[in-house]
């Protein structure tokens, strides 16, 4: 999990030159203040994106070094992990991370808290959220360590072709 | 530059000619005198020996200089008789009135020219159909260019990049609710009922989401000029074609030299025009008493001189659905691309315009135009105030007398490929809509005001200096509001019909984008609804 961040760029990404031109053109023009990486806040600056719950997990997962911006290469790696081309054990792994926000490698009932959190606002009440936490939490975990481990995570998901939801065809 | 050095030479001898007699006198002031005369000659100025040449009799120390006034007048007296034989000198000598005198002749064959076959007919409406012709040959030469780039790129083995106006990734457009239940569905043998329930699949959704947008969004593209799948000669679009052959950059050439050295005067003498002719037609119509013969003056000056300013953008326009204009008492809405739009739509129809009190010479016109017939301008504090200007216009529709209002709901520039959010206001007052559609084809010049990037002057210069402004417009049939709809659907009812008719992107999302933040409230949204999909509404909640 930790030494992805060693490849280079042409080996970790399935684009093509092709559509990497047109990745970089969406970085740059992403990249308001010309520094040369991504903020939170110019991510936040796409209406679209403000809108979405889930933005500053999806933007933690790109910034692989967590300096708090993403570069161009960790931008490429990171979309890279939702082409045609990749393959699902990378993709189980992009949504595994975003429950995981420690990378510990498990998820743990806090974790799981917070993401669904994020997810729902303030419209359900904490104690009912923790009570959902609760219940996945327990029917998921297989050897009761209380917290939900990748395999324990893909062989429930595996199941949902996941290769085919977590597309964008570029 | 040779000229001048062989002048000189030229000269030198005359002089020795004419001064034959002198050359006693010369050279009994010394060897020193001779040489320093010709050095004189040889190195100075065109003037300088002309001026010296000039004198009628050989002062002692003569080839000291003269004041340029003096030594021309003596020049000019003795210029006949100094050098006869000298073709070349009198060559150069009728220069100045020979330059005038064909700088008259062109400039007065131009005016006649330009009155004939573009400011007649613009007063009369009719048109001899060059703007037609010129856009079709511009259409083939445009063609042959991009073969040519094509067979360029192609030879040299690398993919000629060509933009997605439609955005760089395939969409799949589906709500919330659908896709997670497909997501939940695919997965669970079980049959799909609606008990709410949460699964770890749930943040699918949301991170596709998130990545297409991130990768493309829907929204900041509107604001920034639309990228052209082929190029078409301009150096401003030309975002990816790189060099490709001789003949093409010959071609781009002669087209900045067309168009910034032929078209681009012409463009500004018939702009000054047309707006000269507005200021002043509209104040003099202005001292006219009320009555019809006003108002049947008024329409045609306004119209003249917005056809003259058509012309001086080489604007062609094709307007459809002509009967369906606007009538007097109604409203008519329009997506907004540029200040444009309201010459394009103002030269065929007499509309009220709407606006903010400006100063500089958008002001002059103002106040010109206000004259002659009564349009709506309020000063910068009253527009803030929703409901003198929503009391203003009521006021102006309510009179059935008074011309149709021209407004843009949308509130700024957008690039046209898509029709944003249209702002409430205008549908609220009750009177009959007339919707209209502009959709311009950027291929002859992107009409778009980026006004973050380009100021007025700048922009209309870049008009100008473009091809031309080619554009359609649809008048769509009106539309009233419904009895069970509110101003915000009417609105949206509208924008659908435009954007249908146009071509364009229907988007919910506000212009006002451009400037300001997005609001926290759209998430909120999301969060509420997919609460609702693990926990259910709250009456279900509490029935349970």
């Amino acid at each position: 999990m930790g030494n992805e961040a060693s490849y280079p760029v042409e080996m970790c990404s399935h684009f093509d030159t092709d559509e990497l031109r047109r990745l970089s053109k969406s970085f740059k023009k992403l990249d308001l203040d010309k520094s040369g990486t991504l903020s939170v806040e110019e991510f936040l600056s796409l209406p679209e994106l403000k809108q979405n719950p889930l933005v500053q997990r999806v933007v933690d997962i790109f910034d692989t070094d967590g300096n708090g911006e993403v570069d161009l290469q960790e931008f490429i790696r990171g979309t890279s992990q939702f082409s045609v081309k990749g393959d699902e054990e990378q993709k189980l792994r992009f949504a595994f991370s975003v429950y995981d926000i420690d990378k510990d490698g498990y998820i743990s009932n806090g974790e799981l808290f917070q993401v669904l959190k994020m997810m729902v606002g303030n419209n359900v009440r904490d104690w009912e959220l923790q009570q959902l936490v609760d219940k996945t939490i327990i029917i998921l975990d297989r050897d009761g360590d209380g917290k939900i481990s990748f395999e324990e995570f893909s062989a429930v998901v595996r199941k949902l072709e996941i290769h085919k939801k977590l597309v964008v065809i570029v | 530059m040779l000229l001048l050095k062989i002048c000189p030479a030229l000269l030198t001898t005359q002089v020795h000619l004419f001064r034959g007699d002198l050359a006693f006198s010369a050279a009994s002031h010394g060897p020193f005198r001779q040489s320093f005369s010709s050095q004189a000659f040889y190195s100075g100025t065109l003037e300088w020996s002309l001026f010296s040449l000039g004198d009628p009799l050989p002062y002692p120390d003569w080839c000291c200089r003269k004041g340029p006034s003096e030594g021309r007048g003596l020049f000019s007296r003795q210029r006949a008789l100094a050098f006869p034989e000298s073709s070349t000198m009198f060559l150069l000598l009728p220069f100045d009135s020979l330059i005038v005198n064909l700088l008259g002749i062109s400039l007065t064959v131009l005016f006649t020219l330009l009155l004939v076959f573009i400011i007649v007919p613009a007063i009369f409406g009719v048109s001899f159909g060059i703007r037609k012709l010129y856009m079709k040959t511009l259409l083939k030469i445009f063609a042959w260019a991009t073969l040519r780039m094509e067979r360029g790129a192609k030879e040299k083995n690398h993919q000629l990049y060509k933009p997605y106006t439609n955005g760089i990734i395939a969409k799949d457009p589906t709500s919330l609710e659908e896709e997670i239940k497909e997501i939940r569905r695919s997965g669970s043998s079980k049959a799909l009922d609606n008990t709410p329930e949460f699964e770890l699949s749930d943040i699918f959704y949301f991170c596709r989401k998130g990545m297409e947008t991130i990768m493309d969004d829907e929204v900041t593209k509107r604001f920034s000029a639309e990228e052209l799948e082929s190029w078409n000669l301009l150096s401003r679009t030309n975002y990816n074609f790189q060099y490709i052959s001789l003949r093409l950059t010959v071609l781009w050439g002669l087209g900045v030299l067309i168009r910034y050295c032929f078209l681009l005067p012409l463009r500004i003498a018939l702009a000054f025009t047309g707006i000269s002719l507005l200021v002043v037609g509209t104040t003099v119509v202005g001292y006219l008493p009320n009555g019809r013969f006003k108002e049947f003056l008024s329409k045609h000056v306004h119209l003249m001189c917005y056809r003259i300013c058509v012309r001086a953008l080489t604007a062609i326009i094709t307007y459809h659905d002509r009967e369906n204009r606007p009538r007097n008492g109604g409203i008519c809405v329009a997506n907004h691309t540029s200040p444009i739009d309201v010459i394009i739509l103002a030269s065929d129809g007499y509309y009220a315009m709407v606006g903010q009190v400006h100063g500089g010479l958008m002001g002059v016109i103002q106040r010109a135009m206000v004259k002659a017939c009564p349009h709506i301008w309020f000063e910068r504090s009253e527009v803030k105030d929703r409901h003198l200007v929503a009391k203003r216009l009521t006021e102006h529709v309510r009179d059935k007398s008074k011309l149709p209002i021209l407004i843009f709901p949308e509130g700024t520039c957008i690039n046209n490929t898509s029709v944003m959010m249209f702002k409430k206001g205008s549908f609220e007052i009750g009177a009959t809509v007339y919707p209209v559609a502009i959709k311009y084809d950027p291929q002859f010049g992107d009409a778009f005001w980026n006004s973050s990037k380009y100021g007025m002057v700048t922009y209309l210069l870049r008009m100008m200096t473009s091809w031309a402004i080619v554009c359609s417009v649809w008048y769509l049939p009106p539309m009233t509001r419904e009895a069970d709809e509110d101003a915000v659907q009417f609105a949206n009812r509208v924008k659908s019909a435009i954007a249908r008719q146009g071509g364009l992107v229907d988007l919910l999302w506000d212009g006002g984008l451009k400037r300001e933040k997005v609001k926290d409230t759209f998430k909120e949204e999301q969060q509420k609804l997919y609460s609702k999909m693990i926990v259910g509404n709250h009456e279900d909640r509490s029935r349970s």
